[in-house]
């Protein structure tokens, strides 16, 4: 006995998959042929017993099923359909014979000879009633291979193809087998000459309309009701010649079905209104019109109103495609159409109005007159209407409704509303003189100019006029029409810019005092912020903003030279009172400069204009910063608050400089600050020096320190470094050679920050230099990096004999150098973190030093990508996978010594600054260990941890592990709700948020016993002292009560 | 909800963004973002903000109407002229749409509930319609300010029904 016998034999005994496996390698490598298999078989295939029968075919299709597509001959194939064919007759066999044909014909020496004889076999053998799904559906992939490989030969046998399908296919249910059954009608449907079988394909298609089909929730075959919709959709809109079926069963479903089912229907009829045609269209058109009038005009839901809208687009899109622009062909519908919608406009009270409305914008993109006279006429009515005085109550829907109306004219490409345009825009400005009426009007204006070309230069002028009154008014007055007002003129600064330059913004300027008001002069206050705001807001389009600049520098020039002067003039200097009032003042001015700046930044991309403010604004700036620093005297620009203003305007312009630009505006400020020579920041312009601008020197003990305000301009020297490329080169020193120079400023800016009177801003600014050069220039800075961890760690760091004082200080700087490596993933950042973690056995610093572990990897807006930073991917996540396993275990140990909280202080300020992704999957070890952190006092770390467990509250919900921490969680929290408990009131509100969000995530059984503890805790956080936390506790007490 | 409806056709108003006025706009300071800065200091524990009129009104405003879908200050039922804040005791007026508005009680009645839960057990709480505002205006203030009557209105479960309803939305519009 052969191999190929003895397969055959063991699979009919075991059904074994791995003999068919054997026998088809057989085959591919040609070692078996098919003959052969055919002869073993033969007595099964021809046995007297049912079961060896089936048996027999079902092992023949599995070869077949799994054979090389081009293994078998034309005559095998033959052979084989014929087999097959007449085995369909045979109850037992037909399940494999059609299992076997369904693979026979993907075969490539199949060929067009065998398709009629399967063809006629499956017509006339297979009652597909009597067949089960699986059988049904090889019957379906036949046909469909059929159809999509040998099109044209079935077209050849015509009426007979036809028929034979519709019989088959007629009465098919289950979803999996239409999915095919629809693909193939649409084949039938378009591609094939139907016209004798309509009302047959119209009844296999249309009857399954519309699908109500939902799969159960665990649906194994996946099947998708969209898809399912879909192919369903693509039958019925696939001949002109179901229109007239069609159309009445849509308008009869439509009138009765669910608004779900309503929606399908609408999409349905859009999509099949191009494909039906202009005559149906026209046919059927009163129809169709009164049943969307219905769907538009009383909406069930406003989704299902946007959907009849759109079928209605598409409808009048047929319909007007006739239309070829003679009047007299117009269709009675279309005009039907528009008379409807335009009785409704005439009644602008009712809600039905704003249907029409809508109804008339879908005419728009009618290509014909109609369409644009329509929406005229609707002008004409509305306009009417504004002018009676009967309806002057109703002037705000008028109004309301002509701004709706114009917006069709944004998006369309018909010319413009005829000769009306300077009633409308006279209809909307007297809509801004009274309350009610004075939204919709400046929304019907910024329609108006977003229709392009439409108005002309002086009719914008004259809305620039009406609206810029408005924008000086108290809000009060204006009632908050203030923001609409705003986006209106600054859209319309885009274009005309030099509207608002003549006729808004000398108004405003003019808000603003020469001099800072006095100290109980509040509203005048007000009213410059006021102006300032709006300033701000109008002036991002690139002339206004220069124009702006230059106002704004020449009011600060003044402010200072006015304070001088006075001082002059009082024969003394001035009182600190009235100094402070002009550097509020100046400081408004600064933080308007600089909101504006970040809008024109932040924008992709950045305003191009950016750049030439180096010279016309931050020389300016520096000059007067410089000035000040360098007298003795009181002045308004050493405040603090206006350096702070002035760094964040410095960062902004140097954000959009390009490389080049950044490289010679780098060398200027270092000129400046390190050499003194001040004129190369200021634009040459500089009055002579008092006293020499060194801010950073302090060589020797006997020229002494630089003084505090020039000490403090330092935040401008860091604010210009830190969105500095690392492409560019800083610290030049023309006359020290080699990389070094960056080094040794590094190692003086340590000690200038190491000196006793260094204050917190000052360090601040030091801070965000080490920080940001140690990133960019980590390679250069090798030798000052080995300093740092061999000498100067050891010797103020981690030397107990050191004052606390300095040892803080030094920690400050160790933070921001070890910040600027790890983001980078620099391997010496391992060093610097190692150091750090064993100053937490230092009971001195071990707080510091905790901390200061979350500081490495928190966002402080200075190492991000927008200021150049060198980030490494996954930065965080290494640092996170180093540094938490090492606190984890030191926290672990419960001693209750200081040295443990440290670590507890350490994970919780790691875990809040990571995000929390990182720790997702060990949050149930974490738990206990925050929880413990809870005990500490400092409020910092229990605002950490509780920020840490909201974050975390959605975790609750699907672990039960962390269910079981939810009581433990409500109790710790509820410690520092109270304000006698927990001083901080940023601790108390972070509580209360934490506490409000537990209900809507634990089971409610695990937080029922606690229900009345909280409800009467709150109850006293209801009166604390602070408007948030009360504002809280007000919600979270809600969350309970419920 | 009744068949009826006492008003059918309200004015709606714009509802206005938070009345709380920055230290700038109050005039305790001279600096424009005095807010953002020193933050720490500021917080010094013993600088109190008492209860006052505009925190009343934030409570209440956002009420809905139970007879519209819209709030009680979108419908100027009451506003922060309207709520008076002494020691321990607050008075909040308010004005119904219509002189013949029934639902002038349940709209009190959902104020007071709403007060009652968010406010401290410390404050006495007065509610009134305005003067002259509603034709039945001694009948209403006498029902709002009763203990016996507000206590016996709220153990009828329709009513607190509705009124649970119509604060529901005082609870959603303030987490923005």
């Amino acid at each position: 006995m052969d191999v190929v016998e003895r397969s055959v034999r063991s699979w009919i005994a075991t059904e074994k998959d791995a003999e068919v496996e054997k026998l088809v390698v057989g085959i591919s490598s040609g070692s078996a042929d098919f003959l052969d298999i055919v002869k073993a078989l033969g007595e099964y295939l021809t046995s007297e017993e049912d079961d060896l029968r089936t048996k027999g075919v079902q092992m023949l299709s599995l070869v077949i099923e799994r054979c090389p597509r081009d293994k078998l001959n034309r005559q095998a194939v033959r052979v084989l359909t014929t087999f097959y064919c007449s085995k369909l007759e045979d109850t037992e066999t037909i399940t494999p014979a059609l299992r076997g044909l369904s693979h026979l014909v993907t075969f490539s020496s199949f060929s067009s000879l065998e398709v009629s004889d399967v063809l006629s076999s499956l017509f006339q053998q297979v009652k597909m009633k009597s067949l089960v799904q699986s059988t049904r559906s090889y019957v379906y992939s036949i046909v469909d291979v059929l159809i999509n490989t040998y099109r044209d030969h079935l077209k050849n046998i015509g009426e007979q193809f036809l028929s034979g399908y519709a019989a088959l296919a007629s009465g098919e249910q289950d979803p999996r087998n239409l999915l095919v059954a629809f693909k193939i009608a649409r084949v039938i449907l378009t591609d094939f000459d139907i016209s004798k079988h309509v009302e047959t394909y119209f009844d296999i298609t249309f009857c399954y309309y519309p699908i109500v089909f939902r799969p159960s929730p665990d649906d194994p075959y996946g099947i998708n009701v969209d898809d399912l919709k879909d192919s369903l959709r693509a039958c019925l809109s696939a001949t002109p010649a179901f229109g007239s079926l069609g159309i009445s069963l849509f308008l009869e479903k439509l009138a009765v079905v669910p608004s779900l089912t309503k929606r399908d229907v609408l999409q349905t009829m859009a999509v099949c209104f191009p494909v039906y045609g202009i005559d149906i269209a026209r046919e059927f058109g009163r129809n169709v019109w009164n049943a969307l009038k219905l769907e538009i005009f009383e909406p069930t839901d406003p989704l299902t109103e946007e959907m009849a809208l759109g079928t209605l687009r598409a409808f009048v899109r047929v319909l007007a495609s006739s239309s070829d622009g003679a009047d007299d062909t117009i269709d009675t519908v279309l005009r039907a159409i528009c008379t409807d919608s335009l009785g409704f406009v005439g009644e602008p009270d009712k809600t039905q109005a704003k249907a029409g409305i809508k109804v008339l914008r879908t005419l728009i993109d009618v290509p014909s007159k109609l369409g644009v006279d329509a929406i005229n006429n609707a002008m004409e009515t509305l306009i009417g209407l504004f002018h009676d005085p009967g309806e002057v109550s109703n002037r705000a829907a008028v109004i309301t409704l002509l701004a709706d109306l114009l917006s069709a004219f944004v998006v369309s490409v018909t010319p413009d509303p005829s000769t009306t345009t300077d009633v409308i825009i006279g209809m909307f400005i007297v809509g801004l003189k009274s309350s009610a009426t004075r939204l919709p009007g400046i929304r019907g204006l910024s329609n108006l100019i977003r229709i392009p070309t439409l108005l002309t230069d002086s009719e914008l002028g004259y809305i620039v006029f009406e609206t810029g009154e408005l924008a000086k008014k108290e809000p009060d007055e204006a009632e908050d029409a203030t923001t609409d007002v705003l986006l209106l003129l600054a859209s319309i600064a885009l274009t005309a810019p030099h509207h608002l330059a003549n006729q808004t913004l000398p108004s405003l300027f003019a808000m603003l005092p020469e001099q800072a008001p006095s100290r109980d002069a509040q509203t005048e206050r007000a009213e410059y912020w006021r102006a300032l705001r709006v300033l701000s807001k109008l002036c991002v389009q690139p002339t206004l903003f220069e124009i702006l600049v230059i106002r704004l520098i020449a009011k600060l020039e003044l402010l200072c030279s006015l304070s001088m002067a006075q001082e002059v003039s009082a024969g003394g200097t001035p009182r600190a009172e009235e100094i402070e009032r002009s550097a509020a003042y100046a400081h408004a001015l600064l933080v308007t400069l600089a909101n504006t700046l970040s809008t024109k930044v932040s924008k992709t991309p950045p305003d191009p204009d950016v750049p030439k403010y180096v010279d016309q604004l931050l020389s300016h700036l520096f000059r007067l910063f410089l000035v000040a620093a360098v007298t003795s005297e009181r002045r308004i620009m050493q405040d603090q608050r206006l350096l702070r203003a002035g760094a964040r305007i410095v960062k902004l312009v140097v954000e959009a400089l390009s490389i080049e630009q950044q490289q010679r505006f780098i060398d200027g400020v270092g000129a400046a600050f390190l050499h003194g020579q001040v004129k190369a920041v200021t634009g040459g312009d500089f009055p002579p020096l008092t006293e020499e601008f060194k801010p950073i020197h302090m060589l020797t003990a006997a020229q002494g320190d630089a003084s505090t305000h020039q000490r403090e301009t330092v935040i401008l020297f860091a604010a210009a470094h830190i969105p500095i490329r690392k492409e560019v080169s800083v610290m030049k020193n023309p006359d020290v050679k080699g990389p070094s120079v960056l080094s040794a400023f590094l190692r003086d800016l340590v000690r200038w920050c190491d000196l006793s009177t260094c204050s917190t801003l000052q360090r601040g600014a030091a801070s965000e230099l080490f920080a940001t050069l140690v990133n960019k220039h980590a390679d250069d800075v090798s030798d000052f990096l080995d300093e740092m961890r061999t000498s100067y760690f050891p010797a103020t760091l981690n030397d107990t004999r050191v004052p606390i004082e300095a040892r803080r200080k030094a920690m400050d700087n160790w933070v921001s150098i070890s910040r600027g490596l790890v983001v980078r993933s620099h391997p010496l950042a391992l060093s610097f973190i190692d150091s750090l973690l064993t100053l937490l056995d230092d009971e001195t610093v071990a707080w510091g030093a905790a901390h200061a572990l979350g500081l490495l990897v928190a966002d402080d807006g200075v190492l991000t990508k927008r200021n150049g930073a060198v980030q490494k991917i996954l930065y965080v996540q290494k640092y996170f996978n180093v540094v938490l396993p090492k606190v984890m275990d030191g926290a672990n140990k419960v001693d209750g010594t200081k040295r443990a909280t440290a670590y507890l202080i350490a994970l919780a300020s790691l875990v809040y600054a990571v995000p929390k992704s990182l720790y997702a999957t060990q949050i149930s070890t974490l738990m206990p260990l925050l929880l413990r952190g809870l005990e500490v006092a400092h409020p910092e770390i229990r605002w950490q941890i509780i920020e840490t467990f909201s974050n975390n509250v959605s975790a609750f919900s699907d672990d039960e592990l962390l269910s079981t921490y939810a009581s433990t969680l409500v109790v710790t929290v509820l410690k520092n709700c109270t304000v006698v408990d927990m001083p901080e009131h940023k601790v108390r509100v972070a509580a209360l948020k934490c506490l409000a969000l537990l209900p809507t995530a634990v089971r409610y059984d695990l937080l029922h016993p606690y229900k009345p503890r909280v409800l009467k805790d709150l109850a006293k956080a209801l009166d604390d002292p602070k408007r948030a936390v009360r504002n809280e506790a007000v919600d979270a007490r809600y969350k309970y009560s419920g | 909800m009744n068949a009826q409806m006492f008003n059918a056709n309200p004015t709606i108003y714009v509802s206005q963004k938070s009345s709380r006025k920055s230290r700038f706009e109050a005039g305790q300071s001279l600096w424009v973002d005095d807010d953002d800065y020193d933050d720490e200091e500021r917080s010094s524990h013993a600088d109190v903000e008492p209860i006052d009129q505009d925190e009343i009104f934030e409570l209440i405003r956002s009420i809905s109407d139970p007879e519209h879908p819209n709030s009680l200050e979108e419908l100027r039922v009451v506003s922060a002229e309207q709520i008076e804040v002494g020691d321990n005791h607050i008075v909040v007026e308010f004005t119904p749409t219509v002189p013949h508005c029934g639902m002038s009680t349940l709209i009190g009645l959902c104020i007071r509930v709403r007060l009652l839960r968010s406010l401290p057990p410390r404050f006495k709480v007065d509610i009134r319609v305005q003067p002259g505002s509603h034709q039945s205006e001694l009948a209403v203030n006498k029902q709002l300010n009763d203990k016996e009557r507000v206590a016996a209105a709220l153990e009828n479960p329709s009513i607190v029904e509705t009124i649970e309803k119509c604060i529901e939305t005082a609870e959603s519009s303030r987490r923005v």
